[in-house]
């Protein structure tokens, strides 16, 4: 659950646009990011919980949250015929995959989807201004690119280290681009003062294990 | 988040200023890096023409981690009375690590928790500077490098927005201080030197106040 509605709790899935609209569940217009970085797993885990829950496989490259025995669980099971609607790539790639993992890719079907995973992993610290007036994420050539071939990745060799450090260096790439604050440790912060300038948001207090709360201003997103 | 609702309301309050008023104070945001003496030259301004400071000045940076403002400084110039709300704002640079407060007898958790309030003071500092102010005194150290990043970014961000700035060379009382150096890094604008701690050329200082922000 990378973001959070502080007032009701409804969870958000990494670069989600609805938050931009306020908080579907009761309008709340405050929430808290969940960095990734400081642990994966359990981001994993969180993402998995939430309808989004392939994000997390586009993104790490780690299709093992899903349980081989139970390979419908608690999700959709997408036809075959819709899958590869937005990654035709991995479709070719059926053949040799389990019920859970070509489950696991059947729900990597929207593109908006893996371009928000592509832009927004687990060692990112630049997603809490996902819902600023920077560029939208589908606006980047790199996280549409990438994920895809991750994908394939995942299908046949799940822990391949050299697709997991190719995904490291696109989110410091994506970090350089996105992020205003930068927390290098507890009491190290690195600032990005132009994006600061930038923002719509106030930030409001940084948290001792990394997140932040922000407030966002009356109206936004109505423009 | 008082801070917000109190910025909220002052945000409100200004525009309905606006709406009533048909000369209202110009915000004057302080601005520089940090131990610049911002907030010595804050006070020096505040004592002087209202009799109150703003905040506690420090040797040690980040001692502003919040803006604070001065409404309505009325300063007398050539028989002319000009008004400005003062705010004079934390420290603005591109790194903060609590490791630099340890130096001043600071335990690590105090160290941690000042790293990330300056931090947020920073952000909220930029954040004013798009929304909130109507012009720029731009404080720097002038015994120290004026050629940086901070600095450099900071004074194009103004002169993008169109503001009124000066550059207020501080701390002309250091031995190392340099006037020169100050004035050729940003030779598009008025270089004012003078000591806010010593109160030197502090009547040059509120000429150029009044004649820019008046």
């Amino acid at each position: 659950m990378p973001h959070q509605c502080t007032n009701c709790g409804h969870t958000f899935p990494d670069g989600s646009k609805e938050m931009l609209s306020g908080c579907p569940d009761c309008g709340g217009n405050k929430f808290q990011f969940r960095p990734a970085g400081s642990n994966a797993d359990s981001v994993a885990d969180d993402a998995a919980d939430t309808t989004a829950s392939s994000k997390a496989d586009a993104s790490t490259g780690e299709s093992v949250t899903i349980d081989p025995e139970t390979p419908s669980a608690g999700r959709q099971t997408s036809p075959p015929e819709t899958e590869g609607v937005g990654d035709g790539e991995v479709a070719q790639n059926d053949g040799a995959e389990s019920p859970a993992q070509s489950t696991a890719r059947s729900d990597v079907v929207s593109s908006s989807e893996i371009t928000a995973a592509g832009s927004m992993g687990p060692q990112s610290t630049a997603d809490e201004q996902s819902p600023t007036d920077q560029p939208a994420p589908t606006d980047q050539p790199a996280p549409t690119d990438t994920p895809e071939p991750d994908a394939e990745a995942t299908a046949d060799t799940p822990d391949d280290p050299t697709e997991e450090s190719n995904l490291d260096e696109l989110r410091k790439e994506l970090n350089n681009q996105f992020e205003s604050i930068r927390i290098v440790s507890p009491g190290q912060y690195e600032l990005n003062l132009m994006e600061l300038y930038d923002r719509d948001e106030y930030i409001i207090s940084l948290r001792e294990d990394g997140r932040y709360v922000i407030e966002v201003p009356d109206g936004w997103g109505d423009s | 988040m008082m801070g917000l609702l109190t910025n909220l309301r002052d945000s409100i309050s200004r525009v309905t200023d606006r709406l009533f008023a048909s000369e209202e104070p110009k915000r004057i945001g302080i601005y520089g890096p940090p131990n610049a003496g911002k907030t010595t030259l804050a006070n020096r301004i505040a004592r002087d023409w209202t009799g109150d400071a703003i905040g506690p000045e420090s040797h040690v940076p980040h001692e502003t981690r919040r803006a604070r403002r001065k409404e309505d400084v009325s300063i007398e110039r050539n028989g002319k009375s000009v008004s400005i709300d003062i705010v004079d704002t934390p420290g603005v640079t591109t790194k903060v690590d609590y490791k630099e407060f340890l130096d001043h007898d600071m335990e690590k958790d105090d160290a941690i928790r000042r790293s990330r309030e300056a931090t947020e003071g920073v952000a909220e500092a930029m954040h004013w500077l798009r929304e909130d102010v109507d012009g720029v005194i731009y404080v720097l150290d002038s015994s120290t490098d004026p050629f940086t990043q901070v600095n450099t970014m900071l004074i194009g961000i103004i002169e993008s927005r169109e503001l009124p700035v000066l550059i207020f060379a501080n701390k002309t009382d250091l031995e190392d201080s340099d006037v020169q150096r100050v004035a050729d890094a940003f030779p598009d604008h008025e270089t004012v030197p003078l000591s806010a701690l010593e109160g030197n050329n502090m009547d040059e200082v509120y000429d150029k106040i009044a004649e820019y922000f008046g």
